[in-house]
């Protein structure tokens, strides 16, 4: 069974490459959000399995997201996906939870890889 | 307007593509200064060349230019400029943590606009597939009426400018500055094309 997934950019292109880097039996399940108030909104409402979430957004931005996911107490998988590379910021969202930090431009071996370390292919 | 229009999927790809080598260099700042750099969404304008002439010209007095030019394949070249306001041009000085007899504050402008011109390019150019080499960077005179005179002698006719509004927070510091590209026409149409190969991926 292919997990519910949500798919976080304020890019409509950077959504897209993550959508195609996405195992064939997950793309069925696909929600996206354009910003981290949106996210948050569909985080709240449905039982999202696997995030992936980039940072730099306009108004709540991931950290905010990854911060409301701990406040909620949600169980999720997020991968930050993000192009604000900086050693600080990668560990700094690894401390509010996320599983992995991937650097933006995602590559699709690299996305699959993750997911299987994680179990979760 | 400017030749430069795009169609909102352009635009899109052309900011995401921005914001990636946006951040590369923001990490090169951050190593640089060996400190944390707060990225903010940025925001990316065309304009043409008149109307960029009078936005500078109204400024002129007030700030500190860096001017670096660059050049790729299949005819995308440039000019780089990184603008600074005068109050921030000074406050580098002290996020350098230079001592005061190492580097002039020029020498410290002009190192820190090539860190980020040239990683911002770089990131860019191989995302596009190309590959960018570099003029030295010059830091204009500050005397009114040299950057426009500087603007009219551009080794190349250019058509468009891309700004770029960055905004570069540093733990207990801020600064902003502005990157304007100047792109000739040529160049434009080439990074069109090339936005729509990558869109056509898609």
């Amino acid at each position: 069974m292919s997990p519910s997934v949500l798919i976080c950019d304020d890019s409509n292109m950077a959504r897209k490459q993550v959508l195609r880097s996405l195992p064939e039996e997950w793309k069925n399940t696909v929600q996206m959000a354009t910003n981290g108030a949106e996210a948050l909104t569909i985080l709240r409402d449905n039982s999202i399995a696997v995030l992936f979430l980039d940072l730099t957004m306009p108004g709540i931005d991931g950290i905010g997201v990854l911060q409301g996911i701990q406040k909620l107490k949600l169980d999720c998988n997020v991968f930050v996906i993000s192009a604000d590379i900086q050693p600080e910021m990668q560990s700094k969202v690894k401390v509010l939870g996320a599983k992995e930090f991937l650097r933006k431009p995602i590559k699709a071996d690299v996305l699959i890889n993750h997911l299987q370390q994680h179990g979760l292919l | 307007m400017s030749e430069f229009h795009l169609t909102e999927d352009q635009q899109d790809c052309l900011e995401e593509l921005i914001n990636i080598a946006m951040g590369q260099a923001s990490d090169q700042l951050a190593r640089y200064l060996d400190t944390f750099v707060y990225l903010k969404v940025p925001s990316i304008e065309s304009v043409d060349a008149k109307e960029l002439m009078q936005t500078l010209s109204q400024q002129e007095n007030t700030m500190a230019v860096v001017s670096q030019g660059f050049f790729g394949y299949e005819g995308i070249r440039g000019e780089a400029l990184l603008v600074y306001q005068e109050e921030d041009s000074g406050r580098i000085a002290d996020l350098l943590g230079y001592e005061p007899d190492e580097l002039s504050q020029d020498e410290q402008l002009i190192d820190i606009s090539s860190i980020l011109t040239t990683t911002f390019l770089n990131v860019f150019a191989r995302q596009i597939d190309n590959q960018m080499s570099y003029n030295a960077p010059k830091l204009l005179p500050s005397a009114k009426d040299n950057l426009s005179e500087h603007l009219q002698q551009m080794p190349f006719s250019w058509d468009l400018a891309l700004k770029v509004n960055i905004n570069y927070q540093v733990t207990d510091y801020s600064f902003n500055c502005n990157m304007i590209l100047l792109i000739p026409e040529t160049a434009i149409t080439n990074i069109k094309h090339v936005l729509d190969r990558i869109l056509a991926e898609f």
